[in-house]
């Protein structure tokens, strides 16, 4: 047996048994059938497969069960769109049916069936309709033209349907009227092409007022919107219109008082704004809006949101009315938030005290959202109302000692709209802002109070130690604390740069090097740059004055607010958003609805051809790039040259420029950078590690390490200029090197490579210069030397061949090398060996050398010597003198004898030499010189 | 046994209905009621088909209110009761156009007779009307069902005669079926009352 078995079933099942009783000869039977099916479909089983045997069913006499049916084909006629054909006869004699009811059924169905293949057979039946006796026919068959119109435009204009729908608009029923209104919006809006021959004209107009007393209030509402996309021919026809519209504010219904709104504010738009009627309009727009606040909440907020844009666009609808947004403690959180912001649009001098007082209320709700705003509401008071500033923010000082963190937060992000409003006059409370740095843990208070510090940097001492503390988890931040930081500590260095140059570097090589975000790398190369090539237009470029913010930051941009009071009453103006950003699968044009233009002797052409073209470019808020640049520059900016276009600053091949006179040094104000050159060599080697050592003082024996000495001068290596000494560190050798950049250029990409030499000196690593070397700037490095290297005899012997590379050019230089650094640890004899090995060396070999005016005794020499690799093996006292035994070896296994002779009193001391290789006598006579005179 | 009962019952039901409505013979005795129950109740379900244009509106109006009603193509179809010598049918009339004919099928079950309506003046299509014909007789679910031809537009001028369309159909080849084939008129009203006497009396002596 297979398992074919579990596929097949015996049951009948539900569908069968329902197509058994659809198909009976009883009505009753029949009808109960629909219904369990229509149940069925109700509660989303598929039912499709009875679509012919419900089709069946439709010719009856029956309403209800012809309703049910009708309801069964408007769900599934789309997924049987071959077999809903068998429909249409069915709808053709609905049509024509002596009941209206049945007609209205029919034309309404089939509207709702989305088929293209009938939709042409429900021509017919549609135009009888259109033109039925009864009104609720014509009614019902006005709003299926405009589904029909979705379906297939083409059709809809071919059958002269928009003609007919036309006509409608002077129907004698106001309901027709309203239902035609509704349908020819709805057409105009996805139409693709302007429907010239829908436009609403002045007869319309009438016509629509006339209708509009009679019909029902929804009706009201349609014909309301129609007439706002009209526009009147001159200011006299507005008036007239707005006077019929008036008495609707006070119906009972929101969404028609809303739409009267809109009329009317896009009327006021028209007529002369100082004129007596505009201010009776205004005290006659109010009190129908705050009636709509005692509605329900959700009608409440969708008035306040309303509301929210007219009083940006006309503050004096509503300006002696503060009191009723006052927050109710039962208001919903929406209702709440949204009465805030209207609150702050209605502040003005008058009212300041009364709603600072309430706004301080509510920032000790419990409610966190409505706190925040609520303290932000305060900020925004006192930028708003210069003479409540004072008030404002002590409020927000005693809302920052309650310490409630959020509280604190916010505070401080406004208060950073207040200095910026203000500047030099609350600075006294930044010492109390800064007592609570360590408790905020939100980027936008962050960000604020780093800001602060960065601005104020010169009143505050230890500005340097707060922006250092952010330092440590900058890669942590969030993007805008990181810029801020940066941007702070560059303040603060352009203010202060004696002591957070340190500070500086890291935060620029943090933001540069370390970080992927295209705003803070660009910001920092900016600063950079700007430090290195002029530190002082720098500073007037960082801390010149800004202009002052201005009072509302969050008003709505005026094209947009334009376009948004045409949608009063609409989803658009709750989202404050234009239709077009959320409404999407809509053929038609985006149009934009624009205000109509404020003339008195606007032809009707005009008017036209602005509601027609409102793509025209508008002033907006924010001027174009152009004259933006051109005013902050003051400057007339010409077309730009097409040198200028095609050639790159010549930054990069530039002749090196020395800026050392100019440079940073200008701004430290003498104070000499460590860079500085010859003057800053003491015994601190560069290297992290011998500075770690000097530190920590945990290396005494560690030798002598001259001053370094330049090796290639600027002008030789094309503007890089290469400082250099040699030093032996815990047993081994390093070349160390500091590297100025002098030209105007970055330099990247540094490279070193050694000739041949005595000692097979050799980098025993590659060099590392850890960033780009930008202009006038300076770098360690330390190179550790091995001295396995090929050897070539040099003239003298300690001459050293370099050669640098880096992105410019190779330069290359000669030095050379210290020469007790190349004495090793290991260079100590046994007495016994050395006694023998100096018998060994032929007395030719001896060579004495007299080292004059040392200052010190033997004790101090043998202790010299001995740091630097020369070991004393024996001292012997000859007749006062003090001879001293010595041996040394050099890298190269070179063993050297020595006999130094010292004479009380005398600063003159001989040393002999015995070698088997004498030529190494004057590195060791002037490793002596060197040890003795400056160790 | 049964066959008699039949006969019987529709010969005696006949004789009554001829003198008073249908329906008061219900209840006449308890006996009877029973029976009538059985079958009188039923409705004869007729199919009207055929090419488009054939005239199968025509003739459902015209045996449902006795006149001629003005017609449009029918996209779907049409179903009335006609009551026909006392006995009820309830005849569907669907759409001859190419794109419907796919969909008779869908009106097949339970059919006890078939209308198959020519136009007797089409002879260029005569040829498709038979291949419609011969198709649908194949069907399973219409094995039982009797077959009814009528020629109709017999009232033009030049129109084909009765045998042949018969002919050109190939009615002679249908086996193991009931059928005629009736010269009609459905504009003049000629030749229905005849094909429904003979639809009625073969309707009955199947049951």
């Amino acid at each position: 047996m297979t398992d074919s078995k579990y596929f097949t079933t015996n049951k009948k099942g539900e569908i069968f048994e329902l197509r058994g009783e659809l198909n009976s000869d009883k009505k009753d039977r029949k009808r109960e059938a629909v219904k369990k099916v229509i149940a069925s479909m109700t509660v989303g089983k598929d039912v499709s497969a009875l679509f012919p045997d419900v089709i069946n069913c439709m010719q009856t006499d029956n309403l209800e069960l012809k309703k049910l049916v009708y309801l069964y084909l408007m769900n599934y006629a789309k997924s049987q769109p071959d077999m809903a054909i068998m429909a249409v006869n069915t709808f053709v004699k609905d049509c024509e049916d002596s009941n209206p009811l049945i007609r209205a059924l029919a034309v309404r169905t089939m509207g709702c069936i989305r088929v293209d293949k009938i939709t042409e057979y429900l021509c017919e039946p549609l135009q009888k309709c259109l033109k039925d006796e009864d009104p609720y026919v014509r009614k019902t068959a006005a709003v299926c033209v405009a589904k029909l119109y979705d379906i297939n435009a083409q059709l809809v204009e071919d059958r002269g349907f928009l003609d007919m729908l036309r006509d409608l608009l002077s129907d004698s029923n106001p309901m027709v009227v309203a239902n035609a209104v509704a349908a020819i919006s709805e057409i105009l809006e996805t139409s693709p092409t302007p429907l010239n021959m829908l436009e609403v004209n002045s007869q319309i107009i009438n016509k629509l007022l006339t209708a509009l007393n009679e019909c029902t209030e929804w009706g009201q509402v349609f014909i309301l919107d129609a007439i706002s996309n009209y526009t009147p021919k001159d200011d006299r026809e507005a008036q007239s219109i707005t006077e019929r519209i008036t008495p609707r504010l006070a119906h009972a219904n929101s969404a028609v008082v809303l739409s009267s709104i809109k009329v009317i504010m896009k009327l006021m738009e028209m007529m002369d704004p100082s004129s007596d009627y505009i201010s009776m309009l205004v005290k006659k727009l109010s009190p129908p809006l705050i009636t709509l606040l005692s509605a329900e909440p959700e009608i409440q907020y969708v008035a306040l949101r309303n509301i929210n844009l007219i009083v940006q666009k006309r503050s004096d609808i509503l300006k002696h009315e503060m009191k009723v947004f006052f927050v109710k403690y039962n208001d919903p959180i929406y209702v709440k938030l949204e009465k805030l912001d209207i609150m702050i649009r209605l502040t003005n001098q008058a009212n300041i005290a009364q709603v600072l007082a309430e706004l301080k209320e509510y920032a000790t709700e419990v409610d966190v959202d409505f706190v925040r705003k609520s303290v932000r509401a305060i900020g925004r008071c006192a930028i708003k109302v210069e003479q409540a500033a004072e008030r404002c923010v002590s409020t927000l000082l005693d809302l920052i000692q309650t310490k409630v963190n959020y509280v604190v937060q916010e505070a401080i992000v406004v208060i950073k709209d207040i200095f910026r409003k203000y500047p030099n006059k609350y600075e006294s409370i930044i010492a109390t802002l800064c007592e609570n740095l360590d408790t905020l843990d939100e980027p936008e208070a962050r960000a604020s109070m780093i800001w602060i510090i960065g601005e104020y940097a010169e009143r505050i001492d230890n500005a340097d130690e707060l922006l250092e503390s952010f330092l440590d988890g900058f890669q942590d931040e969030n993007a805008q604390v990181q810029l801020q930081l940066l941007t702070a500590i560059v303040k603060l260095f352009l203010k202060r740069p004696t002591d957070t140059q340190e500070l500086v570097q890291q935060v620029l090589s943090l933001a540069t090097q370390d970080s992927d975000n295209p705003d803070l790398r660009d910001r920092g190369y900016i600063y950079w740059r700007l430090l290195s090539t002029d530190p002082a237009a720098a500073k007037e470029v960082v801390l010149a004055e800004k202009p002052l913010i201005s009072e509302e930051t969050d008003l709505i941009e005026p094209t947009l607010l334009d376009e948004l009071i045409c949608h009063i009453s609409s989803l658009a103006s709750v989202y404050h958003k234009p239709p077009n950003s959320f409404v999407e699968g809509r053929g038609g044009v985006p149009v934009r609805k624009v205000l109509p233009p404020r003339t008195g002797s606007t032809t009707p052409e005009d008017a036209v051809q602005t509601e027609a073209a409102p793509q025209l470019p508008q002033a907006t808020v924010i001027p174009g790039a152009d004259s933006l640049i051109g005013d902050l520059l003051d400057m007339d900016l010409g077309p730009p040259t097409q040198a200028y276009g095609q050639h790159p600053p010549p930054m990069a091949q530039s002749a090196p420029v020395d800026l050392l006179g100019e440079g940073l040094d200008s701004l430290l104000g003498g104070i000499s950078m460590p860079t500085g050159g010859n003057d800053m060599g003491v015994a601190g080697a560069p290297s992290s590690v011998a500075g770690l050592g000097d530190i920590f003082g945990f290396n005494p024996v560690n030798s002598y390490v001259p001053a370094q000495e330049i090796w290639l001068s600027a002008a030789a290596g094309k503007g890089l200029e290469i400082h250099g000494n040699f030093a032996r560190r815990n047993g081994s050798l390093h070349m160390d090197l500091t590297f100025h950049n002098k030209a105007m250029s970055t330099m990247t990409n540094f490279a070193i490579q050694f000739n041949k030499n005595s000692f097979g000196l050799l980098p025993s690593s590659p060099l590392q210069v850890p960033m780009p070397l930008l202009p006038n700037q300076s770098v360690n490095a330390s190179l550790p030397l091995s001295t396995t290297g090929p050897v070539q005899r040099m003239e003298p012997l300690n001459l050293l061949q370099v050669a640098v590379k880096n992105n410019i050019d190779i330069a290359y230089f000669s030095c050379n090398i210290a020469a007790h650094v190349l004495l090793t640890e290991d260079g100590e004899m046994e007495r016994k060996r050395f006694l023998e090995t100096w018998k060994e060396i032929p007395s030719v070999n001896e060579k004495q050398y007299e080292i004059t005016d040392v200052q010190h005794n033997a004790e101090t020499v043998v202790q010299k010597l001995k740091n630097n690799n020369i070991a004393t093996i024996a001292k012997r006292n000859v007749e006062g003198q003090d001879m001293l035994y010595q041996s040394l070896k050099f890298s190269n296994q070179v063993q050297v004898l020595a006999e130094l002779k010292i004479q009380p009193g005398n600063s003159t001391f001989t040393l002999s030499l015995k070698s088997k290789a004498p030529d190494v006598y004057p590195m060791v006579y002037e490793s002596y010189q060197t040890i003795l005179h400056h160790a | 046994m049964t066959i008699m009962i039949c006969f019987i019952i529709c010969t005696f039901r006949a004789g009554i209905s001829s003198n008073q409505p249908f329906c008061t013979s219900f209840h006449v005795s308890g006996l009877l009621s029973y029976f009538s129950g059985l079958f009188g109740s039923k409705e004869r379900r007729i199919l009207i088909l055929g090419l488009d244009g054939a005239g199968k509106t025509t003739i459902l109006y015209r045996l449902q209110v006795g006149e001629v009603v003005t017609t449009i193509p029918t996209i779907g179809f049409n179903v009335e009761t006609v009551v026909y010598k006392n006995l009820r049918f309830q005849v569907w009339d669907l759409g001859g156009q190419t794109s419907i004919r796919p969909y008779w099928r869908c009106y097949y079950s339970k059919t006890d007779a078939i209308i198959y309506v020519v136009d007797s003046m089409d002879r260029d299509r005569i040829g498709i009307s038979k291949n419609e014909l011969v198709s649908m007789l194949e069907e399973e679910e219409l094995k039982k069902a009797t077959l009814c031809v009528f020629a109709n537009k017999q009232d033009i001028e030049g129109a084909m005669t009765v045998t042949e369309v018969a002919n050109a159909l190939g009615l002679s080849s249908i086996k193991n079926r009931k059928y005629q084939i009736f010269k009609t008129s459905a504009i003049k009203g000629e030749g229905l009352d005849d094909a429904m006497e003979w639809l009625a009396n073969a309707l009955l002596s199947n049951n």
